[in-house]
């Protein structure tokens, strides 16, 4: 069984151009997804247009100039303004009329409605520089209510700590539908389960080698996205790195399974490639890989609830984002037990060793 | 346990006929009763493969089956094997059920299939160690190298290798357990003639060490060389089955007399000939006439007798003995190649 085992991982590991896009698939997502910044802040285009030059008006401008998240431009008409706004090249355009003796300064701002975030975050900043502003000319200062603000170090969880285990999830199970599901295929074309069948190796040893050495392999791949991630591009890893290895086994024996089915009805392996992708692709968008299951249609989160990569995702983000231990992903434990057992019946109707 | 040598008590090969095997106590190594298999076929209906093959070897024999393709010959190979379950009949290897006796059997058999059947990924020698590793007993992988003559490519990948390599090696791949049955489906198919005859001489060396060797083919060159004993198979039956040289004395027409000219020849003078029991005459134009007779001592002196008296000039007159080929043609009606 031993020199069945290592075999199996000659066979994995001295076939490069296959292993290399098993291993580095997810790999190279997590590099892309590495390179994008998504911890900016909306950066809001401000157009100002002043009729006429006063101390307000530049107070005003200074004022706007020194919020971080506003780019601040001068235009002289207003109608121009306007034009750009629809078009799009400004999110809000500022306006300061000429002061009337005696009338209160009325300014005016226009934004695009499409935009709701950037508008009410833009509107509010400058009405709080108005604010301010009064309590100056009105010669209240230091103004009677201020408001320090704190931050408190907290944990800090970005886009990129959420997706870092859903890929190590998806190079699981790609990893392990595909690949199985082709191999075996090939094997079966070849004649190798024949020649194995006619030897007195019982075949259940040599899929159990296979399988041995296709979850050894995927540890690695886990490992490999998880040290591009966190090494590399500095993703949090809050929990123990071991529950994750272990949640990614426990899944593996349902996606190998599912290998297996598919290897069962494909004739050849071309037909395998497809009808394992066809298995796959789905659930690497549906199951949360990307964004959270909750902004899927609500019909569709009941269904997608039940996939298998669900609650391995699910619970390795426990895991990774919360810290927890495996203990506390009961729900998705007792839903990967299930699709163990599920998939290995599945596995058990398709796949037949030798074909009449 | 490695055990390279042979047990005492195999014998060499008989030289006789099935009957010709030793006391009761010895098994024949393969034996095959009234076997069928039949397969759904695809518009519905069945198809019959093999349709009531009854024969057995003896052991140290080459036993070879001969047919054009789609006859039956794997599918009966494989049931022997046990790689496929039988519809009805029984087959027995050194008296052991193929099916309800199979790992015992397989310890004791060597099977080569079709065609590859290797991994792309692992050495020669890393392939002949694992599958020894399946047997309770193997053959040390450099041994069965050298006897191929490929110990230089003990680190090749099948891939590298030549299509007589990859052929020898498939076969002495099927001795890592030492058996005393070889099974070779189709072992030269697709071989130049170099490489067949390479393969042939590899045959015959198994066949000396006292194993027994059972092997389909469609080339009747081979199956004459090669087999003690051939089995004639087509339409899933066995049409005849005999040594060669019996094959071919049991033919009405067992010589051929072949010759040249380029005058006009009276076909039924010919005909008329003793001895003679057909005349093919040659196509439009060209010069080459051949004579299908029983015993060429009779037929040839009066042939020459024939044509001096006619002043017919030939030229180029040869005796060639009849083929397995012919066999197959006086069996079916049908060429081999077809």
């Amino acid at each position: 069984m031993g020199k069945l085992i290592v075999s199996s991982l000659k066979l994995l590991y001295r076939d490069k151009q296959a292993l290399f896009w098993a291993l580095a698939f997810p790999v190279i997502f997590a590099v892309i997804f590495g390179l994008f910044d998504f911890t900016d802040v909306p950066d809001v285009d401000i157009a100002v247009v002043v009729e006429e030059g006063s101390p307000v008006s530049e107070g005003l401008l200074d004022g706007l100039g020194e919020i971080d998240a506003f780019s601040v431009t001068s235009l002289r008409s207003l109608d121009v303004a306007r034009d750009e706004l629809v078009k799009g090249y400004w999110d809000v355009v500022l306006g300061v009329p000429a002061a009337a003796p005696g009338q209160p300064l009325l300014l005016f701002v226009l934004y695009n409605e499409t935009n709701f975030e950037t508008n009410q975050f833009a509107i509010s900043a400058i009405e709080r520089l108005a604010g301010v502003m009064n309590l100056q000319i009105a010669g209240v200062d230091p103004p009677p209510v201020a408001v320090e603000s704190r931050g408190i170090a907290g944990k800090s969880v970005e886009y990129y700590d959420f997706l870092l285990p859903g890929l190590v999830a998806m190079g699981v199970m790609n990893f392990s539908i595909i690949g199985m599901s082709v191999a075996i295929s090939r094997f079966r074309e070849q004649r190798i389960l024949k020649r194995i069948l006619a030897t007195p190796l019982r075949p259940v040893k040599f899929l159990t080698a296979q399988v041995v050495a296709r979850l050894a392999l995927a540890l690695v791949q886990a490992a490999l996205i998880l040290a591009v991630g966190v090494y590399v591009f500095g993703a949090n890893l809050y929990g123990n790195v071991l529950w994750l290895f272990a949640l990614a086994t426990v899944a593996n024996l349902i996606f190998l399974n599912l290998g297996f089915a598919v290897a069962g009805r494909a004739a050849n392996p071309d037909a395998a490639q497809g009808i394992a992708n066809a298995v796959a692709l789905p659930m690497m968008f549906l199951s949360g890989v990307f964004f959270p299951t909750e902004t899927l249609p609500e019909v569709m989160q009941v269904v997608v609830r039940y996939l298998p990569l669900t609650p391995l995702i699910e619970a390795m983000r426990t895991v990774a984002i919360d810290g927890e231990s495996i203990l506390r992903t009961g729900p998705q434990l007792a839903l990967l037990g299930a699709w163990v057992a599920v998939s290995f019946a599945i596995a058990a109707r398709n796949f037949r060793f030798a074909r009449a | 346990m490695s055990a390279t040598t042979r047990p005492g008590e195999r014998e060499a090969r008989p030289t006789g006929s099935a009957e010709a095997e030793g006391g009761a106590s010895r098994e024949p190594a393969v034996e095959v009763v009234d076997l069928e298999k039949t397969f759904p076929a695809p518009g519905g209906g069945t198809l019959t493969a093999v349709d009531g093959v009854s024969f057995s070897v003896a052991r140290g024999e080459v036993f070879g089956f001969l047919g054009p393709n789609g006859a039956g010959k794997t599918t009966t190979l494989e049931i022997v094997e046990g790689l496929q379950s039988p519809t009805a009949g029984v087959t027995r290897v050194l008296g052991l059920d193929s099916h309800r006796d199979r790992n015992r059997m397989k310890e004791r058999i060597g099977v080569q299939l079709q065609a590859g059947a290797y991994f792309d990924y692992l050495t020669l020698e890393e392939i002949l160690d694992l599958f020894g590793s399946f047997y309770p007993r193997q053959v040390a992988p450099e041994a069965l190298l050298d006897k191929v003559g490929l110990l230089d490519k003990r680190k090749a990948l099948v891939k590298q290798l030549s299509g007589g390599q990859a052929q020898r090696f498939s076969i002495v791949a099927s001795l890592v357990n030492d058996p005393e049955v070889v099974f070779l489906d189709e072992p030269t198919t697709g071989l130049d003639p170099q490489a067949r005859r390479n393969l042939w001489d590899l045959v015959q060396a198994i066949h000396d060490e006292g194993t027994t060797v059972v092997l389909t083919t469609h080339y009747m060159e081979e199956a004459e060389f090669l087999c003690d004993r051939v089995a004639i198979i087509d339409n899933g039956r066995i049409q005849a089955l005999d040594t060669p040289l019996e094959l071919i004395h049991g033919l009405p027409a067992a010589y051929r007399i072949v010759f040249a000219t380029h005058q006009d020849v009276n076909d039924g003078e010919l005909a008329a000939l003793p001895g003679v029991v057909e005349v093919a005459s040659p196509a439009n134009g060209a010069a080459t006439h051949e004579l299908r007779v029983s015993r060429a001592q009779v037929t040839l002196p009066s042939f020459l007798d024939w044509a001096s008296g006619r002043g017919v000039e030939v030229d180029d007159v040869r005796v060639l003995p009849a083929t397995l080929e012919d066999v197959f043609l006086s069996l079916t009606g049908r060429s081999l190649r077809e």
